[in-house]
């Protein structure tokens, strides 16, 4: 086992996501003049922290589970330091979306545990990856479509139940620790 | 002239057959509205309901795309000019809380987050009981305050929230919450099962401050009759269902008086 370190797993359906292409069909609708996606795509971001193995073992520890995707129908990408880019295409804004106190996977915890004999500690969140058409303030349109304010702004977070954090051109790593919801704080 | 209720249907809801039939047990004349219909149809209805269900699979979040549909800017915009009255249930009440209508105002002010259970999460579904609190909420106005109902739950996602500190006692102060989970003797929940999801200030139903759009988690749709409680419901209501079953009938049950408050205010509009 290595020393304490941190691992992304960025999963996403091997099929469309009907959620990316419902929330993109919805975003468009809600175009309010200031520019809708012209894409969307959605991936589960589930972190890892602790004493992790090689990257091969990890893979296939990952792979052996049930608790962290399914590679029947789903596609992943481990990523392992900052310097590894994150799965996303040229010109993607990537929007994390975590639910308040509910980040932390207590039962990919305990199998981690059971199987390894080490603890690490697993949170799990959302990343909506948006890509604008050319001249939009892309920032500004991705922080405007993340946050629910009312019935024809924001979608993404509900703030009262989620946190969100808007990535700049590198994906941080860890990305959910870094968040205050994720850590536990409150909102 | 019988008042006409429209329920509402997105694609994904599923207890549309149960709403229909609370609505014209209470005398209204309840009419299926599908999300395909146009929407400048929904002004020739005096009422609303958003019954349960997932609507569009509660992708992204439960009720957050419904919320952003045609139909419910329709109905919001019946909501502000006529004071049209909305009942939204479980699935329905989560599109009131993502599209502003409750508490109201417009912003979005409260979530229904993710339920909070010890040692265990995920879809919980029971028989809870439920105490009517004061409110000018038109659902509960022929129930006193203190009445106690016991109705069915069933969700993921039902705890009222609100980032900002004391907003659930906030409303329950304004009258907003009208109804709370609460044990058997009607005493406010503080824990769980009573409280099945972990909401603030025990809130079950939270309405508007007028008292006409109530957003409700629990289903009274499924408790219009005697017969529906499921046996280990107790108190009063269950002596009631005791001896109506002796006397060899039915009789109605606790969820009817929520239908039968919104034909009384529409009676007197």
């Amino acid at each position: 086992m290595s020393s304490r370190g941190a691992a992304q797993l960025w999963v996403r359906l091997r099929a469309d996501d009907p959620e990316a292409v419902s929330a993109l069909a919805v975003a468009r609708t809600m175009d309010d003049g200031r520019g809708a996606p012209v894409s969307l795509r959605r991936f589960r971001l589930v972190e890892l922290r602790g004493p992790l193995p090689p990257r091969a073992e990890l893979e296939a520890l990952l792979a052996r589970s049930i608790q962290f995707y399914n590679p029947q129908k789903e596609a992943v990408r481990l990523r392992l330091a900052a310097g590894e880019p994150a799965p996303l295409e040229a010109g993607e804004r990537a929007v994390l979306v975590v639910e308040r106190g509910a980040v932390r996977r207590p039962a990919a915890e305990r199998w981690w545990a059971a199987v390894t004999g080490r603890a690490v500690e697993v949170r799990e969140g959302v990343v909506w990856a948006l890509r604008f058409a050319p001249g939009t303030a892309a920032a500004r349109a991705a922080a405007r479509l993340a946050v629910l304010r009312d019935r024809r702004r924001g979608l993404l977070c509900n703030p009262h139940a989620e946190a969100h954090r808007l990535a700049g051109e590198a994906v941080p790593m860890p990305w959910l620790t870094l968040t205050r919801a994720a850590r536990g704080g409150k909102p | 002239m019988t008042a006409r209720v429209a329920v509402l249907q997105f694609p994904g809801v599923n207890c549309e057959a149960e709403a229909l039939r609370a609505v014209e047990r209470a005398g209204l004349r309840g009419e299926l509205f599908r999300w395909t219909r146009p929407a400048a149809e929904l002004r020739g209805f005096q009422a609303y309901v958003l019954p349960g269900g997932f609507s569009w699979q509660d992708r992204v979040r439960a009720g957050a795309l419904a919320a952003k549909h045609v139909l419910t800017g329709a109905l919001a915009e019946q909501v502000e000019e006529r004071g049209t009255p909305v009942l939204g249930i479980c699935n329905g009440a989560q599109v009131l809380v993502e599209s502003g209508l409750v508490p109201g105002g417009g912003r979005v002010d409260v979530a229904l987050a993710r339920n909070r259970m010890p040692d265990r999460g995920g879809y919980y579904a029971a028989w809870v009981y439920v105490r009517v609190e004061a409110s000018p909420c038109v659902f509960t106005r022929t129930l006193a305050p203190g009445t106690v109902l016991p109705l069915p739950v069933a969700h993921a996602q039902g705890r009222f929230t609100s980032r900002r500190p004391g907003r659930l006692s906030d409303l329950l102060a304004h009258g907003q919450v009208p109804l709370r989970y609460a044990t058997v003797a009607g005493d406010a929940a503080t824990a769980f099962p009573d409280d099945p999801n972990g909401s603030d200030a025990a809130a079950a139903g939270v309405c508007n401050a007028a008292g006409t759009v109530l957003a409700l988690m629990p289903h009274p749709e499924r408790a219009l009759d005697l017969g529906q409680l499921a046996r280990a419901v107790g108190g009063p209501w269950a002596e009631r269902r005791e001896r109506a079953r002796e006397a060899g009938g039915s009789g109605s049950g606790p969820g009817l008086g929520l239908f039968e408050g919104l034909a009384r205010h529409l009676e007197e509009m």
